[in-house]
C-alpha cells in the first residue's frame, strides 16, 4: 500500500494536526488506492484490446468464403467472415468506450491528489510521505 | 480431436437441446444484503491534541496507547483482506455473467430465422466435438446446487442482466467498505505516529530534565 502519512524526520516541533488535515490525508490514501486499481483494469483492458486488435489482422488474411469459429460464451460458433469481423468491431468499440471513460477517471483522480498532494506538503512538509513505496 | 466425429452424425433438435445446457450453464448466485462492514466497524478516533489525548483515563503510557492501537489496526488490515478477496471473487465473476449473456444474445440474434449455426463445443478439456444447433426459443440455465431450469430467451436474458447488476451493485459496496478502512487504517496510522513521537519527546525531555538537575547539584 502507497503513501501511508507517516512522519519520518527528526522529532522537530510538534506538529499540529487538524481534523481537516487528517480528512485530506484519508482522502489521499483512498484516491491513491481507487487510482492503482483503475490503472490495472486499464492495463488489463489494454491487453484485451490488443488481443481484438491482433485477432482482427490475422482475418483480414482468410478468403471470404472461410468459416471463422467464433467464440462466444463457452463455445466456438462457426461465423462467415463478414459476421466475425463485425462482431470483432463491436467488441472493440465497446472495449474503446470503456478504456475512454477508464482514462478519464484515472486522469481527474490525478488531477485531485496533485492538488491535495502539494496542499499536505505545504502544511507538513518533510514530515509527511505521500510518494508511492517502490 | 479423435473423439470430434462421434457427435458429428444424428445431431437432433434434442442434442442442441443438450447443447444449450451445456453452453448455457451459469450459476444463479443470490446476492445477499451485504451485512455492510461499516455499521459493524468501530471508527478510528482521530486525536487532534497528542498532549491532552495522553491525559484522559486509561492512557497511562504510550507503550499502552501505541499496544491498543496496534491491535485494532491488525482487525482493520483483517477485515481490509478479506474484503479484498471478496472483491476480487466478484470481479472474477462479472466476467463469467458476461460471457453467458453474449451467448443468450447471440440466440436471440437467430431466433425466429431458420439459420441454425454450427459450433465447435468442448467435450472435455481440450477435446471439441462439432454440433448443429438450430435457432430455439428455449434454453437451460444452471442455477447451481445441481438445479438446471428452463427459460425462454428472453427471461434468461433477463435474469442474466439481473444478475449482472447485482454483482456490480455488490462490488460497489464492497469497495465503499474498503474505502472506509483505509479511511479508519490512515486516521489510526497517523495517531499512531503522533503518540510514539509524542512519547520519544517526552522521554528526551525528561532526561535532559534530569540531567541539568544532575549538573545544578
Amino acid at each position: 500500500m502507497a503513501a501511508i502519512p507517516k512522519g519520518k524526520g527528526e522529532i522537530g516541533k510538534d506538529m499540529v494536526v487538524l481534523f481537516e488535515d487528517q480528512q485530506k490525508i484519508n482522502l489521499f490514501a483512498k484516491k491513491n488506492s481507487l487510482l492503482n486499481d483503475i490503472k490495472d483494469q486499464i492495463t488489463e483492458k489494454e491487453r484485451i484490446f490488443k488481443n481484438v486488435e491482433d485477432a482482427a489482422d490475422e482475418l483480414i488474411l482468410f478468403d471470404d468464403d472461410q468459416m471463422v469459429p467464433y467464440e462466444i460464451g463457452e463455445v466456438f460458433v462457426l461465423l462467415s467472415l463478414e459476421e466475425a469481423q463485425q462482431k470483432l468491431e463491436d467488441y472493440k468499440l465497446e472495449l474503446q468506450k470503456e478504456l475512454d471513460k477508464l482514462k478519464e477517471q484515472a486522469s481527474s483522480i490525478e488531477e485531485l491528489l496533485s492538488k491535495v498532494k502539494s496542499q499536505l506538503y505545504a502544511k507538513f512538509g518533510d514530515n509527511i510521505n505521500l510518494e508511492a513505496d517502490s | 480431436m479423435a473423439e470430434s466425429s462421434k457427435k458429428e452424425n444424428g445431431v437432433s433438435s434434442d442434442k442442441s437441446q443438450e447443447e444449450e445446457k451445456a453452453k448455457s450453464k451459469e450459476e444463479k448466485t443470490e446476492e445477499l444484503p451485504d451485512t455492510s462492514y461499516r455499521a459493524n466497524l468501530p471508527k478510528a478516533i482521530f486525536v487532534e491534541d497528542v498532549d491532552k489525548f495522553m491525559q484522559e483515563p486509561g492512557n497511562s503510557s504510550a507503550e499502552q496507547v501505541l499496544r491498543r492501537f496496534d491491535e485494532l489496526h491488525t482487525k482493520y488490515k483483517f477485515m481490509e483482506s478479506n474484503l479484498l478477496e471478496k472483491k476480487r471473487r466478484l470481479r472474477n465473476r462479472l466476467p463469467d455473467i458476461q460471457k453467458t449473456l453474449n451467448m443468450i444474445k447471440y440466440l436471440k440474434s437467430i431466433q425466429g430465422s431458420d439459420k441454425s449455426f454450427t459450433t465447435h463445443y468442448q467435450l472435455s478439456g481440450g477435446v471439441h466435438g462439432t454440433a448443429e444447433v438450430p435457432p430455439t426459443d428455449i434454453v437451460y440455465l444452471w442455477l447451481g446446487a445441481n438445479v438446471m431450469l428452463e427459460y425462454p430467451i428472453d427471461e434468461a436474458m433477463e435474469l442474466l442482466t439481473n444478475n449482472l447488476d447485482n454483482a456490480v451493485k455488490s462490488l460497489n459496496g464492497v469497495e465503499e467498505d474498503l474505502e472506509y478502512i483505509t479511511e479508519q487504517c490512515t486516521t489510526l496510522e497517523v495517531a499512531m505516529t503522533r503518540v510514539y513521537n509524542w512519547d520519544v519527546k517526552e522521554r528526551r525531555e525528561k532526561k535532559l530534565a534530569s540531567l541539568q538537575q544532575q549538573l545544578q547539584q
